[in-house]
């Protein structure tokens, strides 16, 4: 008895994830996310069967929005009152808030029911690795980036850099921007 | 039209009244205010239901084939295997099994669905079907905290 039980815990504990945002786009990221935090991404789901997961996502301020999106994206607002509305750019929005525009495209790829406000409560977004050490406790599963992180030119090491085969020398006279 | 019988001058009314509506009102009988006690605004709602349910019939049989598939392939996923892959392989292999027994099998036996992953996985190699996933290489261990935090 006690070991179906046990199983019966094991079945419908909650599982905590943990999510590197940095160089991911947020709304790929979000149907990821949607995914874990829904359960959708254990055979026990259904829609009234509370098994979601809980999710830590970190480096939400190194996200990457595809195209010109930082330019055109606009995020809407209206306080309620006449002449109350007001349009945010992405980038606008991503200085003010590192962790909102990740947080609005989890938000919006979710179903609007009573349910989407509790799964959003189960979503820890820190827009850089420091963490809560009782959060952090928790984790015990990294979901997989959805696309590899870059390595940015500065940080190789430089003798890599100036021994890595070259097509030309350059002219000493060619301005480099 | 000329009528020879007597019986025929008697105005045929249908079923009674009172009985007529009291089918409407038995339908009505779990609603809330006016709706189950006046005629006219209940017989709008029951229309109303009707139509509903209706609608239901059609709409249950997709809502369960969409928690059949995402269950499915939460299964696949958990094995490694995409799933139309898994499909794919499961007919080449010659295993028949509609969606519901299988996302069955995903949600009550998982150690009979992971036996079918793996016949699906090892179908999937052999025929050259490039959709299986990297969740082997990866150890599902949090290792990225030991690595350093200025990389950013």
């Amino acid at each position: 008895m006690s070991l179906k039980r046990v199983q019966q815990w094991a079945t419908f504990a909650r599982v905590w994830h943990i999510y590197d945002a940095a160089w991911q786009n947020p709304f790929d990221s979000a149907k990821l996310l949607r995914k874990h935090l829904m359960g959708m991404h254990k055979p026990i789901y259904h829609p009234l069967n509370d098994c979601g997961d809980h999710v830590i996502v970190i480096n939400s301020k190194y996200i990457a929005l595809p195209g010109d999106e930082w330019k055109k994206r606009v995020y809407f607002h209206h306080t309620g009152y006449p002449g109350g509305a007001s349009w945010t750019l992405a980038w606008e929005l991503h200085t003010k808030d590192p962790t909102m525009i990740l947080k609005k495209a989890v938000y919006n790829s979710m179903a609007g029911n009573l349910q989407r406000r509790y799964t959003m409560e189960r979503l820890h977004l820190f827009p850089d690795t420091e963490v809560p050490e009782n959060l952090l406790k928790n984790v015990s599963n990294q979901l997989e980036q959805l696309r590899p992180k870059p390595k940015r030119l500065d940080h190789y090491d430089e003798n890599y850099v100036k021994e890595f085969p070259k097509l030309i020398d350059l002219p000493k006279d060619y301005v480099l921007r | 039209m000329v009528f020879t019988s007597i019986v025929n001058y008697v105005r045929a009314r249908g079923p009674d009244e009172f009985w007529r509506k009291r089918k409407i009102f038995k339908l009505a009988a779990h609603y809330i205010g006016r709706r189950r006690n006046c005629y006219s605004i209940a017989i709008r709602n029951v229309h109303r239901a009707l139509v509903y349910a209706t609608k239901g019939r059609k709409l249950k049989k997709l809502d369960m084939a969409d928690l059949w598939t995402t269950r499915v392939r939460a299964g696949c996923e958990q094995h490694g295997i995409d799933y139309h892959t898994f499909r794919e392989s499961l007919t080449r292999e010659d295993i028949l099994l509609s969606r519901k027994t299988l996302a069955d099998l995903a949600c009550w036996e998982p150690l009979t669905f992971k036996s079918l992953a793996d016949i699906a996985k090892i179908r999937a190699e052999n025929d050259g079907i490039n959709c299986l996933s990297r969740l082997e290489n990866s150890d599902g261990i949090v290792s990225w905290m030991l690595k350093n935090k200025n990389e950013y």
